[in-house]
């Protein structure tokens, strides 16, 4: 598709989005310092390597999720300019479904029947789902479990954020802060973005399914939200 | 009508289709004595509703045309304007909101923020319209005001604050709770004319407590002295509160929300109060002109009545005595025997007849000052024309105008119909800027084109109703576009010799894709290979192009024409030569430059119960659209798609039957996207067989 470069030069290569279907992985941080933007780019990254994406926003409205896409574009535009600007666009459209739903609105049951009118009747077959606003202070274990046996079946990988709260102190054993600590057994991958005075570093506690050893050498750009080396 | 500006309010009423805007503005005409009986939209009296004057608007229910009219409301004179709600019509809602200077925005109290409130918010984004909200049907089964004040809120962007709360709902509905005054109003006697103010009741009181707080906390960033009163804890006196909604409104950061049921009589009079009390008079407004003696430099109009005449024409309409002109009055007076003048002619009129309007009625004046919206009669003008007196020469800003994406083939039935048919679309396209006409020569089709198949649609039962002209209807036809993709180089040479003086002219250079813009023509020529005077004759050549592509016929878009080199000839080099020349090089590069058919792209909304969103969304997914996304809230969804125009034709009964009547869709056009290869291919066999017939 001759976007390679565009997805080699990726920090996020450091996440190894590529290869396990079945992966569930976890973005945390605390309210504001950019998980939102980091889903689109784990997004964006499938779809240039030719993956569908289904976004699911909860809590937030179709307008604002479709802006992050376009301004995220943008800035993967100016920053690594392509020859044909247009079909590139074009192919995030046709590779790209957002669903809102409202706070209380999503559950297991819901997801399970909207992907199932999808693929069956064949009009958008993601390869990767994105879950923005997931409750997951609302929900337990064996809630996830579920919602992970479902996308196991469907051989999706998925992609969850959370939010932490500075007030909370409780994590698990591998590093993972509250309201997620007690379920991080069920996610291969799991980052934090931590805030510091002048920058957001990316912390991966989890990867491949234990605890990480090491730093991700990366940092989110607190003017753009774009992942960079640090 | 009011002389003292203050006591002025130019109102739009927009909303989604069905939510009851004719029959709010009937109760309004009713309450201010306007009209002494209400007649319903689909009444069993058979009347009608007064503001739906066309026998196709009142047969069909819905408004099609923005009708003004003029009422009094306690010592404030009021124009309104009843504005379409289906999206088919929105150059109608977009013309009345450039001249009015604040809106009602009436939403149902079971549907919500639907896809056109969502398009008409964004109408009145554009024209900085302060608005404030009536949700309407609060007896209706399913009714949550609630909801669709946060739907406000999320889907609008609106600081949606309920200056009231419903005393019961759905069939239950008695009246409101003012929580400025904090009493419980009710509307009694016939028709709910007589307004009764009460103690709140005691089950409502917890909540009104509450709502007023919450209201009182948004409505005091406007206004540091309620803030302070807030502060003494003492009482608020209503005053202050009115000044800061009045303020936040005319700021554009607040939008009150009012509600009541129009159809059962409540609410409607404390909407008016709402109207006459946070609503903007015209000196509120900063209205711009652009001074066409000055470079069009940007003036702002005084509002004064002392100075000359500036006047919007903002809508025509053919009635029996001649041509109606609807115009708006920004600053100066305008009276009867008054000679004006129309800036983009630059012919002076003499105003002849000066009416107001009500609905299809009319009253005579003699004058209208500044800030008033009138009608003149016998005026010779087109839509969003610019009136002036004195030695000014200004134009108001022009108006957005979206370009026609569907067109269809009239024939008459009979010869009669045929005089007929040119006299209708003569006025039709002076009316509405967005209906188009025009002979196909080729063919001798007489083609008519516009916004959507419904708004055609109603402008041929116009023809047969008004004009008494039958026609015969083609297949509706979907404006293509053809565009090229890639860099192409071209040299050539006409030549003819046949007796006489030759022809002789030689054009070298390169096409080129055009990112913006429509057509540009580069004179890259040095050393005179082609003399001056010829140059303009090469780019008309292109330009005559441009007309036909050679694909399907379709206009072409996005081009430029570089010329580089050429050649003449002292004798049989001409003006002719030289177009001739550029059509022929023009073809020749035109085969090797990738060229496209493109069509239209429509941004289509369907809503309906969440039940049933797998079929919409395979019903999308069938005609080549592209689903961007879903909205579910509680049992109600969004779909959002992008489609191919022609793959929405008859859309509206596929999604009736499959959604057992419970979606409905709205459209407005998006962008030109290239066609798939396959649709190309037949599109071009189409035209192919076409020539050959």
């Amino acid at each position: 598709m001759g976007y390679e470069p565009l997805v080699k030069q990726n920090p996020l290569r450091v996440l190894k989005l590529t290869g396990n279907d079945k992966k569930m992985g976890l973005i945390m941080a605390r309210a504001g310092l950019g998980k939102t933007a980091l889903l689109v780019q784990i997004a964006l990254d499938a779809i240039l390597r030719g993956k569908r994406v289904l976004h699911i926003s909860i809590g937030e409205s179709l307008d604002k999720t479709k802006l992050w896409y376009d301004d995220m574009l943008h800035v993967i535009l100016q920053e690594c300019p392509v020859a044909k600007p247009h079909e590139l666009i074009d192919m995030v459209r046709q590779h790209r479904m957002i669903m809102t739903f409202k706070v209380g609105g999503f559950d297991r049951e819901r997801l399970a029947e909207r992907l199932h009118d999808l693929i069956q009747q064949n009009i958008f077959t993601p390869d990767c789902v994105v879950i923005d606003g997931f409750d997951f202070a609302a929900a337990d274990h064996a809630k996830l479990e579920d919602i992970r046996q479902l996308m196991d079946e469907l051989k999706l990988q998925t992609w969850f954020s959370a939010t932490s709260h500075r007030d909370d102190t409780r994590v698990s054993p591998s590093g993972v802060p509250a309201p997620c600590h007690e379920m991080d057994d069920l996610f291969e991958t799991v980052a934090l973005l931590k805030s510091y005075q002048d920058h957001i570093e990316l912390e991966i506690l989890r990867d491949n399914g234990a605890k990480a050893e090491g730093s991700s050498n990366l940092c989110l750009d607190p003017a753009t939200m774009m992942v960079k080396q640090a | 009508m009011n002389k003292d500006l203050k006591f002025v309010r130019n109102i739009g009423i927009s909303a989604h289709i069905d939510s009851g805007k004719t029959t709010l503005t009937e109760r309004i005409l009713f309450y201010t004595q306007r009209i002494h009986a209400i007649h319903e939209v689909r009444g069993k009296d058979g009347v009608g509703a007064t503001m739906d004057s066309m026998e196709l608007e009142r047969e069909r229910g819905i408004t099609i045309q923005s009708a003004a009219t003029y009422c009094s409301w306690k010592d404030t004179s009021i124009n309104i304007i009843d504005t379409p709600g289906h999206v088919d019509f929105t150059v109608e809602v977009e013309r009345a909101l450039r001249v009015l200077d604040g809106a009602v925005l009436v939403l149902c109290s079971v549907g919500g923020v639907q896809s056109q409130s969502i398009t008409v918010d964004r109408q009145m984004t554009r024209y900085s319209v302060p608005r404030i909200a009536f949700i309407n049907k609060c007896d209706r089964t399913g009714a949550n005001p609630e909801r669709v004040v946060r739907q406000l809120r999320e889907k609008l962007n609106l600081n949606a604050i309920m200056l009231q709360i419903p005393i019961g709902l759905e069939a239950d509905l008695d009246g409101v709770v003012d929580l400025i005054t904090m009493e419980a109003v009710y509307f009694e006697g016939e028709q709910g004319r007589d307004i009764r103010r009460a103690e709140i009741p005691a089950h409502l009181l917890e909540q009104a407590k509450a709502k007023r707080e919450e209201m009182l906390d948004a409505v005091s960033m406007f206004s540091d002295e309620l803030m302070e009163a807030m502060l003494e804890e003492g009482d608020i006196p209503a005053e202050l509160i009115h000044d800061a909604i009045r303020k936040g409104t005319l700021s554009l950061q607040l939008a009150p929300v009012m509600m009541g049921s129009a159809y059962k009589n409540k609410g409607v009079q404390e909407l008016l109060d709402a109207v006459q009390m946070y609503l903007p008079c015209p000196t509120d407004v900063e209205n711009i002109a652009l001074d066409l003696d000055n470079n069009e430099a940007e003036v702002k109009v005084s509002n004064n009545t002392a100075d000359p005449l500036v006047a919007l024409a903002f809508k025509l309409e053919d009635g029996r005595y001649g041509q109606l002109t609807y115009v708006r009055t920004y600053q100066g007076e305008v009276r009867k025997g008054d000679f004006i003048i129309n800036t983009r002619t630059g012919k002076k009129v003499k105003v002849g007849r000066l009416v107001r309007m009500h609905a299809n009625e009319m009253e005579e004046i003699d004058e209208a000052g500044s800030g008033d919206i009138i009608a003149l009669f016998g005026v010779e003008c087109a839509s969003g024309d610019t009136f002036c007196g004195g030695n000014i020469n200004w134009s108001m800003t022009s108006m957005h105008i979206p370009a026609p994406v569907i067109s269809l083939a009239i024939k008459p039935k009979d010869t009669k119909a045929q005089d007929n048919i040119s006299k209708a679309l003569n006025r039709f396209c002076k009316e509405d800027p967005t209906f188009k006409s025009f002979v196909d020569h080729e063919t001798g089709e007489t083609i008519i084109s516009g916004m959507g198949e419904l708004h055609l649609d109603v402008y041929i039962e116009r023809m047969k109703r008004e004009y008494k002209a039958e026609v015969e209807v083609g297949a509706p036809r979907v404006a293509y576009r053809e565009a090229i993709t890639q860099r192409a180089e071209f040299d050539y040479t006409h030549k003819k010799q046949t007796g006489g003086s030759g022809q002789f002219g030689r054009v070298a250079g390169y096409m080129e894709p055009l990112p913006e813009g429509n057509y540009e023509f580069v004179d890259d020529i040095v050393g005179g290979s082609i003399p001056r005077e010829f140059i303009s004759s090469c780019d008309k050549g292109f330009q005559a192009s441009m007309d036909k592509g050679l694909l399907t016929g379709a206009p072409i878009n996005g081009v430029r024409m570089v010329i580089n080199d050429g050649s003449y000839h002292t004798v049989d080099s001409s003006d002719m030569a030289f177009q001739q020349a550029a059509k022929g090089a023009f073809k020749e590069a035109y085969r090797k430059a990738g060229a496209v058919i493109m069509e239209p792209i429509m941004k289509v909304a369907v809503e309906g119960p969440s039940e049933f969103q797998g079929s919409i969304m395979g019903s999308l997914n069938q005609r080549r659209g592209i689903i961007v996304g879903t909205s579910e809230e509680a049992s109600y969804t969004v779909v959002e798609a992008e489609m191919p125009l022609s793959e929405m034709f008859g859309y509206s009964t596929v999604l009736r039957s499959l959604t057992q009547g419970k979606a409905e869709f709205s459209m407005e056009f998006a962008a030109y996207r290239q066609v798939p290869k396959g649709v190309a291919e037949q599109l071009i066999k189409d035209f192919e067989a076409s020539k050959k017939n």
